[in-house]
């Protein structure tokens, strides 16, 4: 390797993103390092391109990577996802590097945290409170409006996230959450080992904003509708389409509260991902967090002349300049090809018919054959994605639709 | 037009990927093929339990590629050309954080 910036990713084992943020740092030709949770089969023998770090741990995974960097200099750290963002974040203000601070990242990863801070920052987020796990949740239950939705503090893309139309929906739900929690695959500790968050139903449609913060001042790069209803008793994300197709002056509102909530948690540089519902009271910020958006759904994003997602963030990261941050004019959307029932993947048919489909770009069976299925609110993978784009967001959402009609899983 | 590698290249990654990747990836499962090296360029394929491993592009960039460009430094590139939606006993599987 010689002498190009060298950049470390924090890169779960289990992630999504690895081959879109490693493709995007082999396009900007930078020494890449990658670390994740559990050891490479080949560490020892490229110790300066591999390493393993406690990404629970940020104090301690950057007292590692202070180490490390003694004699191997670092010009950037990204986190690509909601647990590897606090590690990066530690990293980076060990380091003196460009990314948001800890406490604030440690804010956005932590929902009942987030809540308390955008309350306090005047921001509209539902009503809420956080109830131990050890509590009896018919006690637990009293005070509660309902409609509510139950969610775990610290999991994403809905996983353990449940709605509850009365106490006897609301115990189901608690103990429900409570198992999910104390399984040991799921990997939670502290807080969010201990509490869940029940909070009130906002009814209204859903989006999400994709953001870059450049030094405290939030850059829209994208606003996705959700057409799919998300009404419950789970959150199954489905279909994202961008642009939105909501009035300029509500989109301005979004951003604008998206903005204030940032500001509220603190966070100040790098990819935020936020979730909102937006009806007649405006919208509401769901969630906020210091990452990209999940899945293989960046690649339904493109800048400029056709810089990807990641290329932005790497570059924000590495302070290098980025030409635009204005997403190409067709709009693009993806659906995350939820998982029907539970089971065992044995086959999938009808791939072709589904990529021939008109404006679709591409679909990626991400399960693989043999493998052990579990659907919402358990689960926590996706069948696949299909990406279509088009001249119009209908357009996109019809192709997406068409091409799924188009697949048929055999799970036994 | 894409110029062979030269006997002793070829052979040369050949030989690393025997001593030194595969008993590494064994680890795992998996196992790695060298294809071709075509223009300095290195082709090959990955299997068992790195085909569809979601660290399967961490292990070339960050572990096989840079290994290889260290002991052989004309090599340019590391490709892969599996088909890892073919892969039916990934070490690791992708899913939501």
């Amino acid at each position: 390797m010689g002498g190009e910036p060298r950049l470390l990713l924090l890169l779960p084992t289990r992630t999504y993103r690895t081959e879109d943020f490693v493709d995007a740092a082999h396009t900007l030709g930078v020494d890449l390092v990658c670390a994740s949770e559990k050891p490479s089969t080949l560490e020892a023998l490229a110790p300066d391109g591999l390493l393993t770090l406690d990404f629970g741990d940020p104090r301690d995974a950057a007292a590692r990577v202070a180490a490390w960097t003694a004699e191997r200099p670092l010009a950037a750290v990204v986190g690509v996802d909601d647990v590897t963002a606090a590690a990066a974040a530690a990293i980076a203000e060990r380091l003196g590097l460009r990314a948001s601070a800890p406490a604030a990242v440690a804010a956005a990863r932590d929902k009942y945290q987030m809540r308390q801070c955008l309350a306090a920052g005047g921001v509209p987020v539902p009503r809420f409170r956080r109830i131990a796990l050890s509590d009896d949740p018919v006690l637990g239950a009293r005070g509660v409006e309902f409609p509510c939705v139950l969610k775990p503090l610290s999991l994403s893309a809905s996983r353990g996230v449940i709605r509850a139309n009365t106490t006897e929906q609301f115990v189901v739900a608690f103990r429900r959450i409570a198992a999910l929690l104390g399984r040991d695959d799921v990997g939670v500790s502290g807080d969010a080992a201990r509490y869940l968050l029940a909070e009130a139903y906002v009814p209204g449609l859903e989006v999400a904003l994709e953001g870059l913060l450049i030094e405290g001042r939030l850059h829209v790069l994208a606003l996705f509708d959700k057409p799919d209803p998300l009404e419950g008793p789970y959150f199954e994300e489905t279909i994202y389409v961008t642009p939105s197709r909501l009035p300029e002056s509500v989109q301005s509102s979004i951003a604008a509260t998206t903005s204030a909530a940032c500001a509220a948690l603190g966070l100040t540089e790098g990819p935020v991902h936020a979730e909102l519902r937006v009806n007649d009271d405006g919208p509401w910020v769901l969630e906020v967090a210091a990452r990209s958006i999940g899945g293989l759904c960046s690649r339904t994003l493109r800048f400029g002349t056709g810089m990807t997602l990641e290329e932005i963030i790497l570059r924000h990261a590495l302070g290098w300049p980025i030409a635009t941050l204005e997403r190409e004019r067709p709009a693009a959307g993806v659906m995350m090809i939820p998982i029907p029932r539970a089971g065992t993947l044995r086959e999938v048919k009808g791939v072709d018919d589904a990529k021939a489909t008109r404006h679709v770009e591409d679909v990626v069976i991400s399960a693989h054959t043999g493998q052990e299925l579990v659907p919402l609110p358990e689960g926590w993978q996706y069948l696949g994605f299909i990406f279509a784009r088009a001249d119009g967001p209908a357009d996109v959402e019809d192709a997406l639709r068409i091409a799924h009609g188009q697949l048929r899983f055999v799970i036994d | 037009m894409s110029e062979a590698a030269t006997p002793d290249l070829k052979g040369r990654v050949q030989e690393l990927i025997d001593t030194m990747i595969n008993p590494a990836v064994a680890g795992h499962g998996g196992f790695v093929e060298l294809i071709d090296v075509q223009d300095n360029r290195v082709y090959l394929t990955m299997g068992g339990g790195c085909q569809g491993c979601g660290a399967a592009d961490v292990t070339l960039k960050a572990g096989i590629e840079r290994l290889i460009k260290e002991e052989i430094p004309e090599v340019l590139e590391v490709l892969d050309t599996t088909d890892h939606s073919q892969g039916t006993n990934p070490y690791y599987t992708a899913g939501k954080s």
